[in-house]
């Protein structure tokens, strides 16, 4: 059954300006953004891409028709705290929640880049005037505080809904201050890894798996901290990442931030302390370490090690929190991973490549549907 | 080793003699620590390559990355070698640098700072420079591990003839009544030690007491002050501010002197000089380096490396930091010779670090 969504704007409307709004981007691009995250943001704002919420959530695209057999309104407030480490969630979910038409209040992290008040002024200065912008510059506001601050308390107990970011702790702690009537919808940690068969181990694997590691580091839940060559050979292992040493100054090709070459040599010592054969990429980048599956985990900027292990070791092996399972393994092979992962904690099995796609389901929970109220409608 | 430590800290380098002290203290920690040796050894891969063997130049030894100290617990084994109290640093992040002390070095160390300090306050321990205050708790010094505070503090403990911890329990205000005790040892001077931001919060915005002034401006004060900028900075308040507010509530004569040293590379101070530089004595090195190609700077601002041999317990005699500096070229008009750098701040974004650095 589709339903009928009553937003406060049109909906075509909202996505187009949004989309075009990237023919501003690619001339533009604010300092605060790496060139690798704003080209994510540029691909994220694509049309289609944006009405896929809508499509999988509600059926076609039916907005104010009222001939469907549920109406969806936007719920109402909905406050989002922002973790440290993924800079780039705040613009994302920014963008996603606009199209619910609800008001929104986003908490950046204290300690990290605000990039979704970036996206915010960015777009403010740059989008006609029309039903976005006025939805952006009415409705929308980013904020960065303190842990002390009192508008958490007043985020948390205002809010329709309630969308985390962080630790188990501060999930606990916002649900204790938050309204009874309001949602929540809690992101905490989890953590992901890459599977590689080394017979699909192609240069655009190669490529997908070095732009994965560099646009969150290993801060991200969906970024690999491992690549495992399952069921291969140490050899397979090493020559994957002497393939990927290769790769990637092709896929990076200018040189990287002090901060971030500097994380790499200490990446680098701290990796071979530990056992690992560890090597930096050019002006150390990326730090590509192999070694025994066994091997303490070294984690950092930029830093991926590669093993060679058994599926059902590797299966053993998944961290109980695991989130996302990026492959790179074609016909029986996939099919006999994606069966075994089927019955792990795992949360998403993606080609390595869309292994940090955001989306309106997340950690399997339903948030940006929760962001709207349903009850049958006109029949 | 003890031989660089008998001359003139800013006299005439002896390089070859430094970088025979630099290859032998290198090799130590090959054979005794297994960390080190992965990284460095024969077979290692933490480093640009495997050529520093044959090091004729400071900038080919190996190094570690400052980042390192918080991330393992280092240690170097060998016959005779006896380790003592763990050094801390401050934590901003949840995580402190920890840095392995022994005997020998701090032997060695000790007398490294008295003859930094003793050239930068024109004192030594013959002819000491009066009570030592310190902003502290007294029980940093009762803790297992030293805190980088107290170590910067015992450190000026020879050039002084007696010691008080005048903080309270939290060691950020001063209890006065302390203070004043100090100041009954009778003394035309004083010295008073405290991290920078400490000093300005507990001492120069302080309310003292019109008896305590009295005594403060009849002696000579030496304020002594290391760490970071940032937090006073971010309050709006130079160094020039800073001087002022210090020196407003001393007597004539009294000075401040501002220096750099890192936990994890114990041993060597570098004292802001009167024309706004810091000298490398010549029992050191310090090179800039390049953060991407590693290359050594001649006068370009790059990562500054510190070094010394005067460290056996663990291998933290050549240690890459992430504080950007440059070296200057040509001699100084404070009269002190040998290299000179000067200390730009901490790397953009780089990984935060305690209080007790720059």
């Amino acid at each position: 059954m589709s339903s009928s969504v009553a937003l406060g704007f049109e909906l075509d409307d909202v996505v187009e300006a949004w989309a075009a709004l990237r023919s501003v981007m690619i001339r533009h691009r604010p300092a605060a953004f790496e060139r690798d995250e704003w080209a994510y943001l540029i691909s994220f704002l694509e049309a289609e891409r944006l009405r896929a919420p809508f499509r999988e959530t509600f059926g076609a695209h039916e907005a104010g028709t009222g001939h469907a057999g549920r109406v969806a309104r936007p719920r109402g407030l909905i406050a989002v705290w922002l973790p440290n480490n993924v800079s780039l969630l705040g613009p994302l979910i920014l963008v996603l929640l606009s199209l619910t038409g609800n008001p929104l209040r986003l908490k950046a992290g204290s300690a990290a880049k605000d990039l979704a008040g970036e996206l915010l002024r960015f777009a403010l200065e740059h989008l006609p005037k029309g039903p976005l912008r006025d939805h952006l510059e009415a409705k929308v506001r980013v904020e960065v505080f303190e842990h002390e601050d009192a508008r958490h308390r007043e985020m948390a107990a205002t809010a329709r809904v309630r969308i985390v970011f962080g630790t188990d702790e501060t999930a606990r702690a916002i649900a204790s201050i938050g309204a009874t009537s309001g949602r929540q919808f809690s992101f905490v940690d989890r953590q992901s890894e890459a599977w590689v068969q080394a017979a699909s181990a192609s240069e655009e694997v190669l490529d997908s798996l070095a732009k994965v590691c560099a646009i969150y580091g290993q801060a991200g839940c969906t970024s690999p901290r491992r690549v495992l060559a399952i069921d291969g050979t140490a050899d397979d292992a090493r020559s994957l990442r002497d393939r990927l040493l290769e790769r990637w100054p092709h896929v990076f090709p200018g040189p990287p931030a002090p901060h971030v070459a500097s994380a790499g040599i200490l990446a680098r010592q701290w990796a071979s302390a530990l056992g690992w054969d560890a090597r930096a990429t050019l002006h150390h980048h990326a730090v590509l370490s192999v070694g025994d599956y066994s091997l303490e985990h070294v984690p950092g900027e930029h830093v991926l090690s590669f093993s060679a292990v058994p599926l059902e070791r590797a299966l053993a092996g998944l961290p109980p929190n695991i989130q996302t399972v990026g492959h790179a393994a074609s016909g029986a092979v996939l099919q006999e991973w994606a069966r075994q992962l089927a019955d792990t904690r795992a949360l998403r099995v993606v080609p390595i490549g869309e292994m940090h796609h955001f989306s309106h389901v997340w950690d399997g929970q339903q948030y940006w549907r929760g962001c709207f109220d349903e009850e049958s409608g006109p029949t | 080793m003890s031989t660089l430590l008998g001359k003139p800290p800013y006299g005439e380098r002896d390089d070859e003699a430094f970088l025979a002290a630099m290859v032998e203290v290198t090799r130590h920690h090959l054979r005794g620590c297994a960390f080190y040796e992965r990284i460095w050894g024969a077979k290692g891969t933490g480093g640009p390559s495997g050529g520093w063997r044959f090091a004729t130049r400071a900038e080919d030894l190996p190094f570690l990355h400052v980042g390192l100290f918080k991330r393992l617990s280092l240690k170097t084994d060998a016959p005779g070698l006896e380790h003592g109290r763990t050094l801390e640093s401050s934590s901003t992040t949840g995580r402190s640098s920890q840095v392995l002390l022994d005997a020998q070095s701090s032997a060695w160390q000790a007398e490294s700072t008295r003859a930094i300090f003793g050239d930068a306050f024109g004192v030594s321990p013959a002819s000491p420079a009066g009570p030592l205050l310190v902003i502290d708790d007294p029980r940093a010094l009762r803790r297992r591990g030293v805190t980088a505070r107290a170590a910067a503090a015992l450190s000026l403990g020879p050039l002084a003839t007696d010691l008080f911890f005048v903080g309270d329990e939290t060691g950020s205000r001063v209890v006065w009544s302390k203070v004043d005790e100090a100041l009954a040892v009778p003394h035309s001077e004083v010295v008073v030690y405290a991290p920078t931001w400490a000093l300005w919060t507990a001492w120069a915005t302080a309310e003292i007491a019109p008896t305590t002034r009295a005594l403060l401006a009849g002696r000579r004060v030496r304020f002594v002050h290391s760490g970071g900028w940032k937090k006073l900075e971010a309050v709006g308040v130079a160094r020039v501010r800073l001087d002022a507010a210090l020196l407003g509530t001393a007597g004539p004569g009294s000075c401040v002197v501002d220096f750099y040293g890192l936990v994890e590379h114990v041993g060597v101070v570098y004292p802001l000089c009167a024309e706004g530089y810091r000298h490398v004595p010549v029992w050191a090195d310090v090179l800039v380096r390049d953060p991407l190609t590693l290359g050594s700077l001649a006068t370009e601002p790059g990562m500054l490396e510190l070094m010394h041999p005067f460290a056996l317990g663990a291998p933290y005699h050549a240690v890459l930091t992430e504080d950007m500096g440059r070296l200057v070229p040509g001699p100084c008009r404070c009269g002190r010779r040998g290299k000179r750098f000067e200390l730009l701040g901490r790397m953009a974004r780089a990984e935060l670090r305690g209080c007790a650095n720059v």
